[in-house]
């Protein structure tokens, strides 16, 4: 068991780049190199992965691949925790998923882009901000104000579209850790009555309300008293559904704008079954899906969630602070060959390009990213078919994650991506990230799977294969890697298939 | 000492990079040609999923009462449309805009349905949905859900893809078609293709432990990538990649495993179906124009299946896939839906249309060969009764289709009662099993039961412990008990799927 002092190993080191950005870029500042980080302790690492000044960055255009571009671009060339701060942007942009499809069908690809550039910057000025700020900032959202159509939500046509994503999947989730529903549709028809009458201006991102089609109790006696959560729950304990002993108003300053907010900290009020905060929980869980592996225990997340003081300061940074020195932040870096219980997660198509390029040092052509190899696609048109288009997440749900990716298309696309990488002659240059004097093909195997910070994760039977593979079964015992053709033929093909084989796909 | 799986492999990696296309190889392997001649023959399954939540009451709409009140019902629930003197905002289909498109009788209420008017279909697709329902292919299965809907997508989604609307069963994230393809009974291996999604990550109704089910968006981009540069290698490197996957697959890792065999697959898969699109294109020049005409997706996605039955009517080597997948999504029409025009018609058109022109592609590559296709449409809910502005919100159960040269067409299962006295406080209908109720519903299951009992072969006995959930001890009013799996036309009282 690990804690903020215990200092690094350089394999922690390693996870903790990988894991925090995108790939072990060849190109680092000097604080932020492996070889700098390890020895560290994990507190004094996170500390300085999790000190910066958020960026005001947004990815505008006046075309959406163009937009689309930028952001890639944008992420390839983060330094230092700034990759950390993309991390973290797609992270909410999933969380709060909104694609540009939609918005264009309504608005046009003007105003789309412009929602979503707007919305885009907000998750990064936020992104190390306060959570509570962050969903109070997503209900007036113009992008999302549009995507779940709290813009034609009034009091005469109610519209639960909001209402219920804000619970779902923004701030409880629909069930808890225990697999009990966290709320009722009733409390779905009541949040949306705080939400009726809600516009926004494109023009300059302003929000306001129509008090004409707010839906109030004094005109709707019929529709009940405004207020959630007044069910028992079937395994509450006696108590309503979010723990609390009565039904929760949520018109104690008057039936106006103050109603959304009032929601919101009701949410933010919720107990689960096990009597413990539903939105700290819920999005302590999703960070460690995210950053680190698919199962985390509710053991891990309550310690977390304690070890944070999330719960009521809603702060983002000592969230992160506590995963980050946690021992759940290493699990997924065991070594080969891997036991049953061994945590392993698969990469993001994002996270697998754009590391790849950065372990590389490879610089993508030109504003439309082409990789200048093999079929010459650009790195966008990897990344749709790999199933991943930054603003444009397939749903409110964001991208379906771990094994989804795994699937025959999007693994194909992968293999297409490294070969583009490796087929590009004059931008791809391998002999400036090995020693090309190496000799003997064992060498030859370790010193590329070191360059990417993968050896520990393949067998010895594998390394074995990798050796096969540059001797041609023992046929060529050496291999001079100055001579161009064996080069190019050989360890280009070596730095293929590590970058293809699991131990890459995966982390 | 028995051949582990890792070794069967290298096997099998072997003869691929020998590249012996069509020898005793991995799918030429007689146990799987025994487990088809015992389970599904030389039949096809094509699942469509309408993602989103189709609206159900403007699918199969009721264009009069009958002998009950549901039209009248119907129009009190949603705004005339611009034909009617409403505006765009009105969602309700008229009887004159439903006068091209009526289907049979509400076997209770004898009020006559009709298909939304976009099941007509479009230029090659003309007469759509509803021509073949006229041709008698077509069962239109009304009511279809499960008790206490849950109106989130992603978990009535899972309900319908696991076949489990009690989520006790212990399914974990696998789903009915996946069980049924994992079941020994299918004789089925773990290196076996037998089924191919036409989308990029495999979907929930397919997920399972035993086989490889290959995700694919387009045959024609499938091959493996080599670099170009140097193809005097490209045997050194898949011998390589093949070894590295196949020690991955034998890893006690769950993820490791299942990333190492799902590279093992797409590499197998990338040696024998990009061939496919090429011999589709120069053999069906005239079917491969008439879904570019359709320019839709779902069309697209369709003529890939179809590329791949054709593989297999043709004999190609190395190609057994059965089970396909396909999708057509914007259904959430949350706002924005029309009525006989707009968003929810178009989208019953690129249904309609696609459908109609595989229908007829199939019909032509071999006499009968339509005898041997069956296709399951299916939506994870229904939508609310009443409108909104212009659309609606989400609602439970709706009707699913099941289309094929087999299927006894007509009307099964009741339509939902909207009588404004019979519907919940949201407004949406209630699911009901009650024996008594003449509106009674139609559990999902049923359907799915009945395809695996009479389309797939699979044995009765191994339908329920297996691949769908059991309620005992459940109400019985909500929860279908009946474990038959023998849905009948209510009519002629044949099977559904005729012999």
């Amino acid at each position: 068991m690990g804690d903020q002092n215990t200092p690094l190993t350089e394999d922690d080191a390693r996870q903790l780049v990988r894991r925090l950005g995108f790939g072990i870029p060849v190109k680092e500042s000097k604080k932020f190199r492996v070889s700098e980080l390890t020895g560290l302790t994990r507190g004094a690492a996170a500390d300085l992965f999790l000190t910066f000044k958020p960026k005001g960055f947004k990815p505008k255009s006046s075309e959406i691949e163009k937009a689309i571009n930028k952001w890639y671009k944008y992420i390839l060339k983060r330094k230092k925790n700034l990759a950390l701060q993309e991390k973290l942007v797609i992270f909410f942009h999933d969380h709060f998923a909104t694609n540009f499809g939609t918005l264009d069908g309504q608005e046009g690809e003007k105003d789309a882009i412009t929602m979503l550039a707007e919305q885009n910057k907000m998750f990064r000025k936020n992104c190390i901000g306060n959570f509570k700020t962050i969903v109070k900032l997503v209900n007036i959202n113009p992008a999302m104000m549009n995507f779940l159509d709290t813009v034609l939500n009034t009091k005469d046509e109610p519209n639960e579209n909001y209402g219920r994503e804000l619970q779902e999947l923004f701030t409880l989730g629909a069930t808890d850790l225990n697999g009990e529903p966290n709320y009722t549709e009733d409390d779905i028809g009541q949040i949306s009555r705080a939400f009726t009458g809600w516009h926004h201006d494109i023009k300059d991102g302003t929000h306001h309300l129509h008090t004409d089609d707010h839906d109030t109790t004094a005109e709707f006696p019929g529709r009940g008293d405004k207020e959630i959560f007044g069910v028992a729950h079937p395994v509450g304990g006696g108590h309503n559904y979010g723990g609390f002993a009565g039904p929760q108003s949520f018109i104690v300053g008057g039936e106006a704008e103050n109603e959304i907010d009032e929601v919101t900290e009701i949410l933010f009020q919720h107990l689960d079954t096990d009597g413990e905060n539903t939105v700290a929980r819920h999005l302590t869980f999703k960070l460690l899906e995210y950053f680190c592996h698919a199962s985390p225990s509710k053991a891990t997340v309550d310690a977390i969630v304690a070890d944070s003081g999330f719960v009521g300061s809603w702060e983002m940074v000592p969230l992160l602070r506590s995963i980050i020195v946690h021992d759940i932040m290493f699990e997924t870096a065991v070594p080969a060959p891997f036991g049953a219980l061994s945590k392993k997660s698969v990469r993001w198509p994002i996270d697998y390009a754009i590391g790849t390029l950065r372990s590389v040092a490879l610089n993508p052509k030109g504003s439309e990213l082409e990789i200048p190899g093999g079929d010459f696609n650009s790195v966008g048109e990897l990344l749709a078919e790999m199933g991943q288009v930054l603003l444009e997440p397939p749903s409110v749900f964001g991208w379906n994650w771990e094994e989804s990716w795994i699937s025959s298309a999007g693994l194909l696309s992968r293999y297409e991506f490294v070969r583009d990488v490796v087929a590009s002659r004059k931008k791809f240059k391998p002999e400036k990230l090995i020693d090309i004097d190496l000799t003997d093909p064992g060498d030859i195997v370790d010193a590329v799977t070191d360059q990417l910070g993968v050896t520990s994760q393949f067998t010895a039977t594998q390394r074995t294969t990798l050796i096969d593979y540059l001797t041609d079964e023992g046929t060529n015992p050496t291999l001079d890697l100055t001579d161009f053709d064996t080069r190019n033929r050989k360890l280009h093909g070596l730095y293929g298939l590590v970058l293809q084989s699991v131990a890459t796909v995966l982390h | 000492m028995a051949i582990t799986r890792r070794q069967f492999l290298k096997r099998s990696g072997v003869v691929t990079a020998g590249g012996l296309a069509g020898s005793a190889g991995v799918f030429g392997n007689p146990l799987v040609k025994t487990a088809l001649a015992e389970t599904i023959g030389d039949r096809y399954f094509v699942i469509l999923y309408l993602d989103g939540g189709n609206d159900g009451l403007n699918t199969v709409t009721v264009a009069d009462n009958g002998a009950g009140s549901l039209r009248t019902h119907y129009e009190s629930w949603r705004d005339p449309g611009p034909n009617e003197g409403g505006n765009s905002n009105g969602i309700r289909l008229s009887a004159g805009e439903l006068a091209g498109t009526l289907i049979g009788d509400d076997p209770n209420t004898g009020a006559q349905l009709a298909l939304h008017p976009g099941f007509a279909g479009s230029g090659p697709g003309a007469g759509g949905l509803k021509s073949l329902y006229d041709t008698g292919n077509v069962a239109v299965i009304q009511g279809c859900g499960y008790p206490n809907q849950d109106l989130s997508h992603a978990t009535s989604s899972r309900i319908w893809e696991s076949g489990d609307p009690l989520g006790g069963a212990g399914y974990g994230n696998t789903g009915w078609v996946g069980r049924y393809l994992a079941d020994p009974s299918t004789m089925y291996g773990a290196l076996d293709i037998p089924a191919i999604t036409i989308n990029s990550s495999v979907p929930g109704e397919y997920i399972q432990t035993g086989t490889s089910v290959v995700a694919i968006n387009r045959l024609s981009r499938f091959g493996f990538p080599f670099d170009p540069d140097y193809g005097d290698d490209d045997t050194a490197k898949e011998t390589a990649f093949l070894e590295l996957h196949a020690e991955s697959l034998a890893s006690s890792q769950p993820t490791v495993e299942l990333t190492g065999g799902a590279g093992t697959a797409t590499f197998n898969a990338s040696q024998s179906y990009p061939a496919l699109h090429t011999l589709y294109e120069a053999d069906r020049p005239a079917f491969d124009q008439m879904y570019d005409d359709l320019s839709s997706s779902t069309a697209r996605d369709l003529r890939e299946v179809a590329k791949v039955i054709y593989g297999n009517v043709t004999g190609q080597a190395n190609i057994d896939a059965r089970h396909f997948w396909v999708d057509n999504g914007g259904y959430d029409t949350h706002a924005d839906q029309g009525g006989a025009v707009g968003r929810h018609r178009d989208l019953h058109d690129e249904v309609a249309s696609a459908v109609k022109v595989f229908y007829d592609d199939i019909a032509d590559m071999d006499p009968g060969l339509e005898d041997k296709v069956t296709i399951l449409i299916w939506s994870e809910f229904s939508r609310r009764v009443q409108q909104n502005a212009n659309g609606t919100d989400h609602g439970s159960q709706g009707p699913m289709f099941l289309i094929g040269g087999k299927v006894n067409g007509g009307v099964y299962g009741n339509h939902p009662n909207i009588d404004p006295l019979a519907v919940d406080s949201r407004p949406n209908t209630i699911y009901s099993q009650d024996a008594l109720d003449d509106f009674r519903s139609t559990d999902f299951r049923d359907v799915y039961g009945t395809v695996l009992k009479h389309w797939l072969n699979m044995p009765h006995g191994t339908i329920l412990p297996n691949v769908l959930t059991l309620d005992a001890g459940m109400d019985p009013d909500l929860f279908w008990t009946v474990e038959n799996f023998d849905l009948t036309h209510p009519v002629n009282l044949g099977p559904l799927f005729t012999p």
